[in-house]
C-alpha cells in the first residue's frame, strides 16, 4: 500500500534505490520512536540539492511507517510536506497543507483516498477512527479563509496534527525544502518558525526541518531562539561502499555492464551522489554504451557532464535559478572560479568583488545561490560545496560560453584532466610536494609554451598558502626570479582610471588588488598587462606601452614597484625590445603567463581579450594520439551544416589549412545528405565519428538504412544529381564505402601536412561528366 | 530555409546580378531557379550569378545551377559566376560546370564580359 500519493516527490522515491546511510537513519529513527513517549527532538537536515535529503526523510517516513505494530500505541504518523510547491499564498498554502495531512491521516489509518476533498467529512471519518477533535479546528479554519487572513489560516492548519495527536498517533514532521517558507507572500521570513515555536519548544513532537538554505534558515532559528534546540544534520554523499552497492543494483535494473574494478573509483568521480549515479547509469543504458574499461567510462561522463543528462540537470538547474542571462553568466563564472579554480575566498565582499558586480547585485546572486544550496554562510563566512560534477559542469559552461570551445574540446579536457589526475593515491605528500616544485619550475621558464594542467590546480598553492588569504607564486627567470604577491580579492578591466574622472589608460588588461590584505592606498597594486599582436615585438611596441605605465604611475603617484609591467608576446621579440624591456622593467611573457595570472585574478575579461588567451589554450594535443569525437545527427534538412561545425571546431585541434577543412566540410556534407537521402534509415539518425590524429583526419558517416547509391538512379541523372560519392573522392584522399546489413559507413580520410600521394595531382586529371550538354 | 540563406537581386545594364548568400542548398537552389527562370520569361538574356556571400554548397544546390543554365542555353542566354570560393571553383570544375560557364574574380569583370560581347 503506498503511504502517500499527491506530492511529486513521495511518487518518484523509489525505495528500492535507496542505499546507505545507516547511521543516520537509525539515529533519526530512534528520536522519532521517542515522540512516542511524549519526548521530541527537532533534527534540521541541511545539504546541497539533490544529495539526497528527500529520500532520506520519505525512507524515515516508510521505516516509521513500518516500525511497530498496529497493536503499540500510539503509533508514529509521519506527516511529510514539501514547501517547494507554488504556493506563495499563505491561504492556498494552509488549504494544501490541510488537505495533505487530512488525506495523509486518512490514509495512514487504513482508509482508501477519497475521491474529493471535503474536510468536513474527512473530519468526521477522522473522528469515527478516533482521531477527534479536528471538526473544532476546521471550523476555526474556515473562519480565517471566509475572512481571507492568510496567516491565520496557516496557524490553524498547522495546528491541526498537533490537535490530532492522541492515545492512537502521535504526528512525526517531515518538513521539507524549509527554505522556501521564507518566499511566502506578506508573511515575514522565519514566521513558519514563530508559528511552530510552541509546539517546538513543548517538545513533545519529533520535528525534522530539511532544507538546502541552512544559513537562513539557522539564523531564522536563531531569532526565534530555537537554535539551541536544533540538532543539525549535514547530509552528504555516500560511502564508497554504500555508492559501489547502488551502483550494483542500478546496473543490473538497466543490465548495464561496469567491471567492478572501476566502480570505487566512478563513486568518487560522482562524489557518491545518488541523483548523478542513477543518471549517468541511465544514459550509458539509453546509448547502449558498453563500458570495458575507465578511459571508456570517463568518456561516458564527460559526454553527460558536457551534453547529456548530467549537464541537462545543471543546465535548467542554473536557468531556473537565475532566469536572467548576464546574471545566471555572472553566478556561473562567479562558481566556477571558486569550484574549479580554488580561489581562495570566504567574504561576502570577496565574493562581490570577484563577481565584478554591484554589491546589490553581488548580494542578489549570493542570496538565489544560498537558497539553492549551493553556499553555505555562517557569521559572513562563505562556504562551498564541493561537488565534483558540479565544478565539471563549470568548467564547462565557463570553457563554452566565455571561451568559446567547442563542447568535444572541453569534453576531451575534462577527460584528460581526471585520466592524469587520477594516479595519486595514499602517501600523497610526497606527491604534493613533488607538484609544486615541478609547478615552480616551469612558471621559471619563460619559454613554457604548453601550461600543464596542473599548473592550473590551484588547490596545491592554496594548501600551501592557505590561511594567509594570500597566494604566492613564483614567476620569473631563472637568475632572477621576481617573487610576485597575487592579493587575495583584486579586480581585472581593461583600463584605469587613476581618479574619479581623470583620464583612462587603456591596456589590454589591468588587474588591481591590495597587498597584504590592506585595502590602503599605500598597498595598490597594478598589474597593466599588454599582448603585442606582431610576431615578432619591436621596441617601439615596448616604448609605447612604458610611455602609457609612465603616465599611469604619475598620475596615481604610483611607487615603482607598485606598478607592475607584463607584455605578453607572441613569438620572438628583437634583442633591442628585450634590452629596452628589461631596462624599463617590464616583464616580457609568453601568453601561457597571461592565462595563469587570468585563472588567479578572476577570469571575467577574457572575452574582451580573447586573442592570448585562446592562442595559449592548452588543450591542443598535437603531438599526442589519436581524439575521437561523435555526433548523432537528425535526419532531418540541413542538420548536416551541424555536423560541419563540429567539423570546424574539431579541425582546431590539428593544423587543418582552410583548403583542407573546406574540403572535410564538403565532403561531410555530400555524406551526411547521401545518408539522408538514401538510407532510409529506421532510427532517423545518422551517425558521425571524427578522428584526429597528428598525420590524419578520419571521417566516419554511417547510417543504418540500406545502403549508400553508387550508381545514379534514371531519375537523379535527369534532375542533374547524384554526384554525392563523386564529390566526395574528388574532395578526400581516400574513401572507403562499406554497406552491411546494419547500414552503411562512409569512411574518408586525409592525410595532413605532407601529400604523400600528391592528391591535387590526381584531382587535376579528372574532368566533370555531369554537364548540361552532355545530357 | 535557414534565415542566412539568402538571395539578392538586381539589374545591372540588362544583366541580371543574383548573389546567393548562405548555404546552397536543394531550397536556395530551388529559389534561384525560380528568380532565374522568371527573368528569362521576362526577357532578360544575361546572368550573373555571384557568390561571394556562399559559404557552403552541396551537390543538390550545384544541380539546381546546371538546371538554371540548361534553361539559359535553351534560351539562347549568356551566363557568368563571379567571387567563386577556391572549394567551390573545384565543385564546378568537377561536376563540369565550368566548361560552360565562365568564372571571373570580380562582379565587374564578369558585368564587363556579358556587357561586351553581344
Amino acid at each position: 500500500m503506498r503511504l502517500f500519493g499527491t506530492m511529486g516527490a513521495e511518487t518518484s522515491f523509489r525505495e528500492e534505490d535507496f542505499f546507505g546511510r545507516e547511521e543516520e537513519l537509525s539515529a533519526l529513527t530512534r528520536s522519532a520512536l521517542d515522540g512516542g513517549r511524549g519526548i521530541g527532538s527537532s533534527f534540521m537536515l541541511y545539504g546541497p540539492p539533490n544529495i539526497g535529503k528527500t529520500s532520506l526523510l520519505l525512507k524515515l517516513a516508510r521505516v516509521l511507517r513500518n516500525s511497530t505494530g498496529v497493536e503499540v500505541l500510539p503509533r508514529p504518523f509521519p506527516l511529510y510536506f514539501s514547501f517547494s510547491q507554488i504556493l506563495t499564498h499563505p491561504l492556498a498554502l494552509s488549504q494544501h497543507f490541510l488537505q495533505e495531512f487530512l488525506w495523509q491521516l486518512l490514509r495512514f489509518l487504513g482508509d482508501e483516498q477519497p475521491s474529493a476533498f471535503d474536510p468536513a467529512a474527512m473530519c468526521d471519518r477522522l473522528a469515527s477512527l478516533g482521531v477527534t477533535g479536528c471538526r473544532e479546528v476546521l471550523s476555526a479554519h474556515e473562519r480565517c479563509s471566509a475572512e481571507g487572513d492568510g496567516l491565520s489560516a496557516l496557524v490553524n492548519a498547522l495546528s491541526f496534527p498537533f490537535s490530532a495527536a492522541g492515545e492512537r498517533i502521535y504526528p512525526v514532521f517531515l518538513f521539507d525544502d524549509f527554505q522556501y517558507t521564507a518566499k511566502l507572500q506578506a508573511v515575514p521570513e522565519g514566521a513558519m518558525l514563530s508559528i511552530l515555536r510552541p509546539y517546538i519548544k513543548a517538545g513533545h513532537f519529533p520535528m525534522f526541518l530539511s532544507g538546502s538554505s541552512p544559513g537562513r534558515v539557522t539564523a531564522a532559528l536563531k531569532r526565534e531562539g530555537l537554535f539551541g534546540t536544533f540538532q543539525m544534520v549535514e547530509v552528504g554523499g555516500l560511502s564508497t561502499a554504500d555508492s559501489v552497492r547502488l551502483w550494483g543494483h542500478l546496473c543490473e535494473r538497466r543490465r548495464v555492464e561496469i567491471p567492478a574494478s572501476l566502480l570505487p573509483r566512478a563513486s568518487g568521480r560522482l562524489g557518491g551522489i545518488p541523483t548523478y549515479q542513477r543518471m549517468l547509469v541511465e544514459e550509458i543504458f539509453f546509448r547502449g554504451a558498453k563500458v570495458p574499461d575507465a578511459v571508456t567510462l570517463e568518456n561516458l561522463y564527460a559526454f553527460s557532464v558536457t551534453e547529456g543528462r548530467l549537464n541537462r540537470y545543471w543546465r535548467e538547474f542554473f536557468e531556473n535559478t537565475f532566469p536572467d542571462r548576464v546574471r545566471r553568466g555572472r553566478a556561473i563564472r562567479f562558481l566556477k572560479r571558486i569550484l574549479c579554480d580554488r580561489f581562495p575566498l570566504d567574504t561576502m565582499e570577496g565574493a562581490t568583488s570577484l563577481m565584478g558586480a554591484s554589491e546589490e547585485e553581488g548580494e542578489a546572486i549570493l542570496a538565489a545561490l544560498e537558497f539553492k544550496g549551493l553556499l553555505k554562510t555562517d557569521l559572513e563566512q562563505l562556504t562551498f560545496p564541493g561537488d565534483p560534477v558540479l565544478a565539471d559542469f563549470l568548467y564547462w559552461a565557463f570553457e563554452r560560453g566565455v571561451l568559446g570551445k567547442g563542447t568535444s574540446q572541453v569534453a576531451a579536457a575534462i577527460v584528460q584532466t581526471r585520466l592524469s589526475s587520477a594516479a595519486p593515491e595514499p602517501g600523497k605528500n610526497d606527491d604534493h610536494i613533488r607538484r609544486v616544485a615541478t609547478v615552480k619550475e616551469l612558471m621559471r621558464k619563460w619559454d613554457l609554451r604548453e601550461v600543464p594542467l596542473l599548473l592550473l590546480d590551484f588547490g596545491m598553492f592554496r594548501e600551501k598558502f592557505g590561511g594567509k588569504g594570500l597566494l604566492e607564486v613564483v614567476i620569473g627567470m631563472e637568475r632572477e626570479a621576481a617573487r610576485v604577491r597575487l592579493p587575495k580579492v583584486s579586480s581585472v578591466s581593461t583600463g584605469y582610471r587613476a581618479s574619479r574622472g581623470g583620464p583612462r589608460f587603456d591596456f589590454d588588461l589591468v588587474a588591481y588588488g591590495f597587498l597584504d590584505n590592506d585595502f590602503s592606498e599605500e598597498n595598490l597594486v597594478i598589474w597593466a598587462v599588454d599582448a603585442a599582436v606582431e610576431k615578432n615585438l619591436g621596441a617601439r611596441s615596448v616604448e609605447h606601452f612604458e610611455n602609457r605605465c609612465r603616465l599611469l604611475a604619475l598620475e596615481k603617484g604610483l611607487p615603482n614597484d607598485r606598478l607592475r609591467k607584463w607584455m605578453i608576446i607572441n613569438e620572438t621579440s628583437d634583442p633591442a625590445a628585450v634590452d629596452l624591456a628589461s631596462r624599463y622593467g617590464i616583464h616580457l611573457s609568453h601568453p601561457t603567463q597571461l592565462r595563469l595570472f587570468l585563472n588567479l585574478f578572476g577570469l571575467e575579461e577574457l572575452e574582451r581579450e580573447p586573442e592570448p588567451a585562446r592562442s595559449s589554450a592548452p588543450e591542443a594535443p598535437r603531438d599526442t594520439k589519436t581524439l575521437e569525437y561523435e555526433l548523432v545527427l537528425p535526419i532531418k534538412a540541413d542538420s548536416e551544416v551541424v555536423a560541419v561545425r563540429v567539423a570546424e571546431e574539431v579541425a582546431a585541434f590539428s593544423s587543418v589549412d582552410a583548403d583542407t577543412l573546406d574540403r572535410i566540410k564538403m565532403a561531410i556534407i555530400e555524406a551526411c545528405i547521401n545518408a539522408f537521402e538514401h538510407s532510409a534509415s529506421e532510427s532517423g539518425k545518422v551517425r558521425l565519428r571524427y578522428l584526429i590524429s597528428p598525420d590524419k583526419i578520419e571521417l566516419f558517416v554511417q547510417d543504418d538504412g540500406k545502403g549508400f547509391r553508387k550508381e545514379n538512379t534514371p531519375e537523379e541523372s535527369k534532375k542533374n544529381r547524384g554526384w554525392g560519392l563523386k564529390l566526395i573522392r574528388e574532395l578526400v584522399d581516400d574513401v572507403e564505402v562499406i554497406t552491411g546489413p546494419d547500414g552503411t559507413v562512409v569512411h574518408m580520410m586525409m592525410h595532413l601536412g605532407g601529400d604523400p600521394a600528391n592528391p591535387e595531382a590526381v584531382r587535376q586529371g579528372e574532368g566533370g561528366s555531369a554537364s548540361p550538354r552532355e545530357q | 530555409m535557414s534565415a542566412n540563406t539568402t538571395i539578392q537581386i538586381r539589374e545591372e545594364g540588362g544583366t541580371l546580378v543574383a548573389c546567393v548568400g548562405g548555404y546552397l542548398n536543394s531550397q536556395l537552389g530551388e529559389e534561384v531557379e525560380k528568380v532565374v527562370r522568371g527573368k528569362l520569361d521576362d526577357g532578360v538574356r544575361r546572368i550573373l550569378i555571384n557568390f561571394q556571400g556562399t559559404r557552403l554548397v552541396n551537390s543538390i544546390g550545384i544541380s539546381f545551377v546546371i538546371g538554371i543554365v540548361e534553361k539559359v542555353m535553351e534560351r539562347d542566354g549568356r551566363m557568368a559566376f563571379c567571387s567563386l570560393s577556391r572549394i567551390n571553383c573545384e565543385l564546378f570544375r568537377v561536376t563540369g560546370l565550368e566548361k560552360y560557364v565562365r568564372s571571373f574574380e570580380t562582379e565587374k569583370e564578369a558585368l564587363d564580359y556579358l556587357a561586351g560581347e553581344q
